[in-house]
């Protein structure tokens, strides 16, 4: 082999691979508009996107897996929390958080409220991008999500049990109810624990400030669902101005018989 | 130093370690907060040290790139710089944007994507700077009318980082569409053009130590980065496994870059032959370390490690963690920090007049202790990374209480940094207080021989 050869087989593979490369990026650019969506980039998703980067949340957090490993990631957090509770968040995250207990915290970024809701519009649009299965299980900021392996959800799927599709759905994202709610006693994540919930809604109906429709508890624990603010547990982190953190598009989102699997689970937490 | 006009290189140098000590401060600083709880938390909270350590790396990183070019390419040319006054010029311009940037950072004057956050006047400086010192190199080599294949691949290096650095001055709306030409910046310089101007001085640096065949040495250069090129550009592909591009990208990004280690192993094997032949006889040891350092630590850092994590099976579960940091402080500082330093050391007598033979204890001591600090940072990142893994991302446990369990790895990272720090600060000593000592000396293999320092220059243009 001569340098000239040498120099020759540089040049060349350079040239065959940049080619296929660009050729690949081409076709790329027909697809990326489907995979992400990008029909449903409004205005506000890219004012959001803008807002994004001016404040730099990519260098604490991952977004899509990428930016810094310091805060938690953000690819799904829309979908896991709603709109409610990160504005609410957004606002003053020191409400949720203790530097105490959590050794960091997320600095008050001084968010105006246009600026919050076109960050949870970005997140929101963010949230669908279709990420090729990533991540492969649901990323939580905080609590566990025992037991949500694709193996277990299977097991689940092929029993037509409704306490175990609805213990299955629950510790799924969407609808990220574990990602909100442990079922371990008093532990608080954004949303009151749900063990003894059962027993719990009970007492609800009794409650003097209980304005709802509900008759028995099972009632009560399917309408805490689709209208959660329709009773407000006690908490200065539950909601505000009379209006839950738990989102409310349940009732939609969710189909009328996942609904009925995820109320017969929780009634058997006594 | 052959030509009087190599001693801009010297100036470069001093920039450039100047912020490598600086770099590795807000890089302390960033493993603090990590531990928690942080007092700065309003002052300067973590995005802001983070993005400035990263942020200086590449700013003396490429000061150091341009300081090793304006050293090889009047020796390889033989000839003098174009314009002496523009490569002052021009660095006096690098340094103030550098500046300006990382004081901006601290106000939080930012473009907050991630490794490119320098605001867009800033990134248009950079451009025009890349312009005009690309431009000095250009007229140098057109005067003389002749250059080697060393210098052509680095200076094809330098000519293609500054083309993969413009898709960062455009405002991409979708998003997934600016992290994918994020990656032609990012990914094509550390695991492409970079590699070029690592192979070019790594060539450069071995001919002289080892007084290799110059013929063999850049007939296998030109395999080496044909390799990584071969590898690197559909490895790009590496990056686009979850961001909402095809997923046949997924395939390509995995097999190719799992070649990529490839032409860092032929920088071993390079390294290692061109030595074997000649022995280690030439008198600049600390020189040697740091060039053999750089082959070995980039084969293992970028190499191994990065192949560790490369394919889609693994990525999935390692994606957005500290695997990704472990990784990427092992490759960064073998391939790129390393050569830079070697560059620089195998640089310091002719620019300053040293003996060769004195390489202070002191030099051997910032070696040492650079390496070895950074295999226990690699080791604390690594560690906290595996169990980042598998509590976070396959067990499922929430990302906080995960990271509380991560303490004991980050108090490994304040430890090994602090090592590394000392090393770095040695290096510092040795360059600004134990080199400068001007006196005759003549060793013709290292290009040396005029009794010129820097002190001697400044009392001459009096
Ligand atoms: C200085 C680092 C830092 C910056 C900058 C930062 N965050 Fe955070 N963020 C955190 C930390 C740490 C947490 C974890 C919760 C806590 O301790 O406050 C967090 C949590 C979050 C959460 C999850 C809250 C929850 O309970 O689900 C969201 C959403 C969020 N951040 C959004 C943002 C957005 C949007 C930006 C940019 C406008 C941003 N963050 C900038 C550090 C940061
Ligand atoms: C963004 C966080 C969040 C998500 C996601 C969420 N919740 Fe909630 N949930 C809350 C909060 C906060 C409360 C307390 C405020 C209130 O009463 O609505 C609550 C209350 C409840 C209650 C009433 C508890 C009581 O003691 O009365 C039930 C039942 C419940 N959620 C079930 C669910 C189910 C089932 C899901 C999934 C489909 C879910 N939640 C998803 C935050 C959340
Ligand atoms: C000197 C060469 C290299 C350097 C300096 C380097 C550096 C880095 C850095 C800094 C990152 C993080 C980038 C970001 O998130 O913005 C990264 C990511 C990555 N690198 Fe490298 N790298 C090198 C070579 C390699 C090689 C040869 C491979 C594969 C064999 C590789 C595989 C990866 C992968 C897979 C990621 C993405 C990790 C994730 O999922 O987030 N790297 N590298
Ligand atoms: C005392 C020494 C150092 C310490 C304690 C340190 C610490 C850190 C920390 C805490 C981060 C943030 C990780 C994150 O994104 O969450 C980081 C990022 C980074 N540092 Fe360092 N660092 C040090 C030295 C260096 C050196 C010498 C280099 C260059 C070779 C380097 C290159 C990088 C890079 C490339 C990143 C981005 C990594 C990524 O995003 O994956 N650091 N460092
Ligand atoms: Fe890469």
């Amino acid at each position: 082999m001569t340098k000239r050869q040498t120099r020759l087989f540089f040049l060349g593979s350079t040239l065959f691979f940049a080619l296929i490369f660009i050729g690949l990026t081409i076709d790329s650019h027909r697809q990326i508009s489907a995979l992400t969506h990008s029909d449903q980039m409004t205005a506000d998703v890219i004012a959001g996107k803008r807002v994004w980067h001016e404040k730099n949340c990519t260098n604490c957090h991952t977004l899509l897996g990428e930016g810094a490993y310091y805060a938690p990631d953000l690819t799904k957090i829309a979908e896991q929390r709603g709109a409610a509770y990160l504005s609410q968040f957004l606002k003053n995250p020191a409400a949720f958080y203790s530097e105490a207990k959590d050794r960091r915290l997320m600095p008050n970024l001084n968010l105006g409220d246009e600026q919050i809701r076109h960050l949870i519009a970005f997140l929101s649009w963010v949230s669908r991008i279709d990420t090729n299965g990533w991540p492969p299980r649901p990323l939580l900021v905080s609590g566990a999500f025992p037991g949500s392996s694709p193996a277990h959800a299977q097991q689940a799927a092929a029993s037509s049990d409704p306490v175990a599709l609805g213990e299955a759905l629950f510790r799924k994202s969407p609808p990220a109810c574990a990602a909100c709610h442990s079922t371990a006693e008093g532990v608080q994540l954004v949303g009151p624990s749900l063990a003894g919930i059962a027993a719990r809604a009970q007492q609800r109906l009794g409650d003097p400030e209980y304005r709802g429709h509900a008759k028995t508890a099972e009632e009560y624990v399917r309408e805490s669902i689709v209208a959660p603010s329709m009773f407000l547990v006690a908490g200065p982190t539950f909601s505000a101005g009379g209006r839950s953190f738990m989102p409310d598009n349940f009732g939609h989102s969710l189909q009328a018989s996942e609904i009925d699997h995820l109320v017969a689970y929780l009634m058997t937490l006594k | 130093m052959r030509f009087k006009s190599q001693r801009v290189a010297y100036y470069y140098f001093v920039v450039a370690l100047l912020l490598y000590g600086l770099q590795v401060v807000f890089g302390l600083l960033s493993a603090a907060k990590y531990l928690g709880p942080d007092p700065l938390l309003h002052l300067l909270p973590f995005d802001k040290t983070k993005e400035i350590h990263t942020n200086i790396l590449i700013v003396w990183v490429l000061t150091g790139f341009m300081g090793a070019a304006y050293y090889v390419v009047p020796e390889e040319s033989r000839t003098e710089i174009y314009s002496e006054k523009l490569a002052y010029g021009q660095l006096i311009a690098w340094t103030l944007m550098g500046l300006t940037t990382v004081t901006g950072y601290v106000f939080g004057w930012t473009a907050g994507n991630k490794l490119l956050e320098q605001p867009l006047p800033m990134k248009v400086v950079i451009v025009l700077v890349m312009l005009a010192f690309l431009f000095n190199i250009g007229m140098t080599i057109r005067k003389a009318g002749r250059w080697t294949t060393t210098e052509a691949v680095l200076v094809a290096g330098l000519v293609l980082s500054a083309l993969l650095y413009l898709p960062a001055l455009i405002d991409f709306e979708n998003y997934t569409v600016g992290i994918f030409y994020r990656w032609w910046t990012v990914h094509l310089w550390v695991e492409g053009v970079w590699e070029l101007i690592q192979g070019g001085l790594l060539a450069f640096l071995l001919i002289r130590l080892s007084g290799a065949d110059r013929e063999v040495m850049e007939k296998w250069l030109y395999v080496i980065v044909g390799l990584t090129f071969i590898a690197g550009i559909l490895g790009t592909a590496h990056h686009y496994y979850w961001i909402g591009v095809p997923h046949y990208w997924a395939m390509f990004g995995g097999t190719f870059s799992a070649l990529e280690p490839l032409s860092f192993f032929g920088m071993a094997v390079y390294a290692y032959s061109a030595l074997r032949r000649s022995g280690l006889s030439h008198p600049n040891r600390l020189a040697l370390h740091w060039t053999i350092g750089s082959a070995v630590y980039s084969a293992l850092g970028a190499g191994i490690l990065g192949l560790a994590h490369t394919w889609p099976a693994v990525n999935k579960w390692t994606h957005g963690t500290l695997i990704t940091a472990m990784h990427g402080h092992m490759a960064f500082f073998g391939a790129y920090v390393m050569i830079v330093l070697a560059m620089i050391t195998y640089a310091m007598p002719a620019l300053t007049g040293r003996d060769e033979e004195q390489s202070s204890a002191v030099g051997m001591w910032a070696f040492w202790l650079q390496v070895a600090g950074m295999f226990g940072m690699t080791m604390a990142f690594a560690t906290a990374g595996i169990v980042q893994t598998y509590l976070e991302h396959i067990l499922g446990i929430g990302y906080l209480d995960t990271q509380h369990k991560l303490s004991v790895h980050f108090v490994m990272l304040m430890g090994t940094g602090s090592l590394f720090a000392v090393g770095v600060l040695l290096f510092l000593v040795d360059f600004f207080f134990l080199a400068v000592k001007p006196r005759v000396h003549g060793d013709s293999r290292a290009g040396s021989g005029a009794a010129w320092t820097p002190s001697s220059a400044a009392q001459a243009s009096k």
